[in-house]
C-alpha cells in the first residue's frame, strides 16, 4: 500500500467548552487530522455521561464557511465592515505598539480585557492584564450576579444552589423561573430521578415551559413578582405555626438582636463592658437578660421586643415576622396575579412536606431586583428548615485566585465598565480587547454599547471564531480557535450541585484551522512582543501544571499525569464550614443593606413595571430567555440547530396579539425609548398575557431589523453593588408591539 | 424465537430536546433530514402548549422509524429496495432503490424522506452498523434524559420489553396492523395537590 494513502484514527478526551454552566465530556473522533464525530465521554460515574443537541452540534462550528480564518483590520469606519487581511506579525506588532502607546498615555488601568472565562488558559488573558496593571471584566453581570448577590448576602457564597436543593429525597420540589429542561440538563435528570421516586414537582413561570410540562403543578406569575411570592409564602408559614423554631435558633442569625434605632445588630461590647466588637447577643429566656449568642446553655428567644440597655432590641425572626406580615394573600395575589388559595397551599406545603427543595433560576433573578427574590427565597428556606446544612466547595475559583498576574488585575464588574468607558468614572478606558465574550450580541443596550460607549476608545481588538456583532466593531479582528483545536484545563462548575464535580482535561483533537490559533497562544505571542518574562514562555502543559501546583488542586493531589487518565473527582475538604458569612450563620438579616432599607429581602416592584407610569406607553414585559437551541450567542449560525428553529421569533399571548390586530407569522416590531427589532410574531397560550419574550442570542442578521439587545437597559443595581456586582437586568424591560405593515 | 429489534420510549422523561435528531445527523453523515424527528405534542408550534391557561398540557414524541413488523414501505415498493433483516430491522438497499418515493408515501409515520444533499430516499436504520457491534443505536446512546432504551421487544425477558410492560405502553396506529416495534410509555398523570 502507498504509504500517503495510510489513514490515521484516534479518538480524544475533551470537553464541551461552551459556557452554558455544564461541563460535558465530549469523545472527539478523528480521522486523518479531521474531525468526524463526537459523542458523549465515560466518566467514572456514568451518570456524568451526558451531551445535548448543541454540544453535538460543536462539530458544525468547525469546518463552518464562515469561520474567521486571518487576522484582519479595519479599513472603513468601525461597524461598516471594510477589511484588510494582514499578518499576525502586523497584527500583533500594531497592538502591542497600541497598548504601549495606551498605557504611557492613560495609564496602564486603562487597557481592558473582556473575556468570558471557563477554562483555566483562558484566564491566561487575566495574567496580561495583571501583569501589565491592566483592568479585567467580571463577565458575571452580564444577566447572572443577581442571584449570586443574593446568596452572598444569605450564604456568604456565590452559587448557593446547594443549601436549597442538596436533599437526597426531598418531599417536595419548587422550580422558581427556571427552565433546566432546556438550559440546564443535569438539573433535569435530577428532577427526574426525584419525580419517578414519587415527589411532586411545582413550576413558577410566566411561561409554560418545557419544564413546566413535566410540573404536577404550574403557577403561572407575574414576572418579576418571585420576591413577594416568597415573602408572602413566609407569612403563611409564621400565621400557620409551621416554622422551624429548631433550626432557626441553630443555624440562621433569627435569635440575633437587632437594636431597632439603628437596624444593627447588638454586638456584646455595648452590653457587656469589655465585651467583643463581633459577638452577637441573644435574648436568654431562661436569664430574661441579653447574653452572647454563642455563650453555652442560653435559651434563645427569637420573637418578642426586649429593651437591652436602654435598646429597643428585637430577634432579627421577629423583624422578619414584622416585615412578612405585610404580605398578606390579598395584596400578594394582586402583585403576582396568583389566586390567594394557591399561594396557601403553596406556603402550608413549604412548612409540611420537609424538605422542600427550592430550584431558583437565573431567569428569575434578571429582574431588577433579582438578589432580593434569590434572598427571600432562601429565606423562605431557612424559616422553614428547608435548608441542606453543606457549603459549596467552588475549587473552581480558588483555581484562578493563584493565577500568575491576578492579584495586580484591576477587576471591573461589566456593568461598571459601561460608565468607565463612556463618562471614564471611575478611570478612563481606552484599549479593548474582547475575547470568548459578545458584548455586542449580548449585553444590555446595544445602542448606548456602540453610539456612546466604544466611541471612546481608541483601540477595540477582538479576537472571535466568527464575524460576531462584536468584531464587526473592532479595529482588529483575530481568528481564534474553536475548543476542538486547543487544550485547556476546565474546573468542575458547580453552579448546581448536579453538574459534574470533576477536573477534566480539554485535549487538543485537532490542528488549528486556517491561521487561527488559540487565546493563549495569542497572549503569549503578545507577551513577548511586550518583554513581559518568563510566564508566558511555558507550554500549555506547563501552564495547566503551574494552575495545578498550588492551592485546592495541589492539596488534592489533582496531576496532569491523572487527568491524562481521565477525569479526577474535585474531592470535598473536611470540615468545611457550612456557611461562609460573617456571622457563621445563614444571614437572611443582611447589616450591610441597612441603609438602603433591604436588610431583611422585601419586594420591589420591577425597575420597569407596567404598573409604572411608563407601562402607559409600554404596557408588555419584553424577556430575552434562553432555549436549547443556542449557548448565549454560540451555535446561532450552526445549521443542525437552525434547522429546528429556523429563526427569532416573538412570543406573544392570544389576548395581547387579538388586542393588536396581530396574527399568528405576521411580521411585528417591538420596540421602547432604546430601540426596536423586527420579527414574526408566535402567538400561542403559553406565555403569560401582559408578556413577550424572544429566544436570545440571535445575531443582527438574522432578525428582519435591530436587535433584541436595543431593547434591554443598563441601569446598575446599587445593593447589588454593595454586596457583590450589578447584574443585567435583561428581563425587568417594558416594550410595545406593533405590526410591521407591508411596504 | 424470532429477534424483533426496537425502541421503548419514555415519554414522561422525554423534554423534547432534540438531541437524538441531531445525533442521528452525526452518525449518518445528514445535513438535512434525519431519521428522527421529535413532534411536540401541544400547541400549532414547536414547544408550545395546548388548552389555556390553567388547563395547558404539552408533551414530545419523538418519531423514528418504527421497523414494523408488516412494514407498509416495503409493500410499497416496485423494486424489492426494502427488507427486513433477522433481526428485524427494516433496511433500504440504495442499490435497488429506483427513488421513486412510493415508500416514503406508504410509510402511515412519515420515517421515510428524500435526503437531497445525498439524492437518496432515507430513514432511520436503527444504527444497524452499530447494533452489528454490539452498540445500542446512536440517538438511544446520547439520548439527554435517557428515556430511550433499545432491544428486543420480541423477548419478553429484554429489560427494554419489560420497562414498557410496567408503564401501560402502547404503539402508533395499531389499528394499521403494520405491527410497530416502537413502544411508547405515556407521560405520568400530574400528582394532586396531596402529591
Amino acid at each position: 500500500m502507498d504509504a500517503s494513502m495510510a489513514t490515521s484514527e484516534k479518538q480524544v478526551r475533551t470537553v464541551c467548552h461552551s459556557a452554558c454552566g455544564m461541563v460535558c465530556g465530549l469523545r472527539a473522533h478523528v480521522k486523518d487530522g479531521i474531525l468526524t464525530k463526537v459523542e458523549p465521554a465515560d466518566f467514572p460515574e456514568q451518570k456524568y455521561r451526558h451531551i445535548c443537541a448543541r454540544g453535538l452540534s460543536t462539530i458544525r462550528m468547525v469546518y463552518h464557511p464562515d469561520r474567521l480564518k486571518y487576522p484582519m483590520k479595519r479599513v472603513g469606519e468601525r461597524g461598516q465592515g471594510k477589511w484588510a487581511r494582514i499578518s499576525w506579525d502586523e497584527a500583533l506588532d500594531t497592538i502591542a505598539h497600541k497598548i504601549r502607546e495606551i498605557s504611557e498615555r492613560y495609564g496602564p488601568r486603562s487597557l481592558l480585557w473582556c473575556v468570558a472565562p471557563l477554562g483555566g488558559l483562558d484566564l491566561t488573558y487575566a495574567s496580561l492584564a495583571g501583569s501589565l496593571g491592566g483592568s479585567f471584566v467580571s463577565i458575571i453581570g452580564d444577566g447572572d450576579s443577581a442571584g449570586p448577590c443574593g446568596d452572598m448576602a444569605s450564604f456568604g457564597v456565590v452559587w448557593g444552589d446547594i443549601y436549597m436543593t442538596g436533599f437526597e429525597n426531598p418531599g417536595l420540589c419548587v422550580l422558581w423561573g427556571t427552565n433546566p429542561a432546556e438550559t440546564n440538563p443535569f438539573m433535569m435528570r435530577t428532577i427526574r430521578d426525584f419525580r419517578e421516586r414519587g415527589t411532586s414537582v411545582i413550576v413558577i413561570d410566566p411561561r409554560f415551559t418545557p419544564t413546566a410540562s413535566k410540573a404536577d403543578q404550574y403557577i403561572r406569575i407575574r414576572p418579576g413578582t418571585d420576591a413577594a411570592l416568597a415573602m408572602a409564602l413566609i407569612n403563611v408559614v409564621i400565621k400557620e405555626g409551621l416554622y422551624d423554631s429548631g433550626f432557626i435558633i441553630s443555624n440562621t442569625v433569627g435569635p440575633f438582636l437587632v437594636k431597632r434605632a439603628t437596624g444593627l445588630f447588638l454586638r456584646e461590647k455595648e452590653v457587656i463592658p469589655g465585651g467583643s466588637e463581633q459577638r452577637y447577643m441573644v435574648w436568654d429566656t431562661a436569664t430574661n437578660s441579653a447574653r452572647p449568642a454563642d455563650e453555652s446553655g442560653v435559651a434563645p428567644a427569637i420573637i418578642g421586643d426586649y429593651k437591652v440597655n436602654g435598646n429597643d432590641c428585637q430577634p432579627s425572626f421577629q423583624a422578619l415576622i414584622d416585615v412578612a406580615s405585610g404580605y398578606d394573600l390579598k395584596r400578594v395575589s394582586e402583585i403576582t396575579e396568583i389566586p390567594a388559595d394557591i399561594i396557601r397551599q403553596l406556603g402550608i406545603k413549604y412548612g409540611r412536606k420537609k424538605p422542600v427543595a427550592s430550584f431558583r433560576g437565573m431567569g428569575m433573578q434578571r429582574t431588577f431586583h433579582g438578589d432580593l427574590a434569590y434572598r427571600a427565597i432562601a429565606t423562605l428556606g431557612a424559616v422553614t428548615g428547608n435548608i441542606h446544612l453543606e457549603a459549596p466547595q467552588l475549587p473552581v475559583y480558588e483555581l484562578y485566585m493563584y493565577l500568575h498576574g491576578i492579584t495586580t488585575c484591576n477587576f471591573m464588574p461589566i456593568l461598571k465598565a459601561y460608565d468607565a468607558i463612556e463618562k471614564g468614572d471611575p478611570y478612563p478606558i481606552k484599549f479593548l480587547w474582547i475575547a470568548k465574550q459578545n458584548w455586542v450580541n449580548q449585553l444590555p443596550d446595544v445602542n448606548r454599547v456602540t453610539g456612546k460607549i466604544f466611541p471612546n476608545l481608541d483601540f477595540i481588538v477582538v479576537a472571535d471564531i466568527f464575524m460576531s456583532a462584536s468584531a464587526r466593531y473592532a479595529d482588529i479582528v483575530l481568528p481564534a480557535c474553536t475548543f476542538y483545536e486547543q487544550t485547556d484545563l476546565i474546573p468542575p462548575i458547580n453552579v448546581t450541585p448536579s453538574a459534574p464535580d470533576y477536573f477534566q482535561l480539554q485535549e487538543r483533537a485537532i490542528e488549528p484551522l486556517h491561521e487561527s490559533k488559540p487565546d493563549a497562544q495569542m497572549v503569549k505571542e503578545l507577551a513577548c512582543r511586550l518583554n513581559l518574562g518568563e510566564y508566558f514562555k511555558k507550554t500549555d502543559e506547563e501552564l495547566i501544571q503551574s494552575l495545578l501546583s498550588v492551592g485546592y488542586p495541589a492539596e488534592m493531589g489533582i496531576t496532569m499525569e491523572k487527568l491524562k487518565k481521565g477525569p479526577v473527582k474535585a474531592i470535598k475538604r473536611p470540615n468545611y464550614p457550612v456557611f461562609l458569612t460573617q456571622s457563621g450563620k445563614m444571614e437572611f438579616y443582611c447589616e450591610r443593606l441597612v441603609n438602603l432599607g433591604q436588610a431583611l429581602p422585601c419586594y420591589m416592584e420591577p425597575l420597569e413595571s407596567a404598573r409604572k407610569p411608563l407601562g402607559k406607553k409600554y404596557p408588555l414585559v419584553f424577556m430575552s430567555t434562553h432555549t436549547r437551541y443556542r449557548t448565549h450567542s454560540t451555535l446561532a449560525n450552526v445549521d443542525w440547530l437552525r434547522q429546528l428553529e429556523p429563526e427569532p421569533v416573538l412570543e406573544i399571548s392570544t389576548p395581547d396579539a387579538q388586542a393588536r390586530s396581530i396574527r399568528d407569522g405576521d411580521m411585528v416590531q417591538v420596540f421602547n425609548d432604546r430601540g426596536r427589532v423586527t420579527l414574526k410574531a408566535k402567538v400561542h397560550s403559553g406565555i403569560k398575557p401582559g408578556t413577550v419574550n424572544v429566544n436570545q442570542g440571535w445575531w443582527p442578521e438574522h432578525f428582519v431589523d435591530g436587535h433584541h439587545q436595543e431593547l434591554t437597559h443598563s441601569v446598575v443595581n446599587e445593593a447589588q453593588s454593595i454586596i457583590y456586582e450589578p447584574n443585567s437586568a435583561l428581563y425587568d424591560v417594558l416594550a410595545e408591539v406593533e405590526v410591521v405593515k407591508e411596504v | 424465537m424470532v429477534t424483533q429489534y426496537g425502541l421503548v420510549i419514555d415519554l414522561d422523561r422525554c423534554t423534547g430536546c432534540q438531541t437524538c435528531t441531531i445525533a442521528c445527523k452525526m452518525e449518518h453523515g445528514l445535513t438535512g433530514v434525519s431519521g428522527i424527528r421529535v413532534e411536540t405534542v401541544g400547541g400549532s408550534h414547536r414547544d408550545t402548549p395546548d388548552g389555556e391557561y390553567p388547563t395547558l398540557s404539552m408533551s414530545y414524541l419523538p418519531v423514528p422509524c418504527m421497523h414494523c413488523g408488516e412494514p407498509p414501505c416495503a409493500a410499497s415498493c416496485p423494486t424489492d429496495a426494502i427488507y427486513k433483516r433477522d433481526d428485524g430491522i427494516v433496511l433500504i438497499d440504495e442499490e435497488k432503490c429506483n427513488q421513486c418515493q412510493a415508500c416514503i408515501k406508504a410509510c402511515p409515520y412519515d420515517a421515510l424522506a428524500f435526503d437531497s444533499p445525498n439524492s437518496r430516499v432515507w430513514k432511520c436504520n436503527l444504527c444497524a452498523h452499530r447494533v452489528d457491534q454490539g452498540l445500542a443505536p446512536f440517538c438511544v446512546s446520547c439520548c439527554e434524559m435517557e428515556a430511550m432504551l433499545f432491544g428486543d421487544i420480541a423477548d419478553p425477558s429484554a429489560i427494554a420489553l419489560q420497562w414498557a410492560s410496567q408503564r401501560n405502553s402502547y404503539t402508533l396506529k395499531p389499528e394499521l396492523g403494520t405491527q410497530p416495534s416502537v413502544r411508547y410509555c405515556p407521560p405520568r398523570l400530574a400528582r394532586g395537590d396531596e402529591g
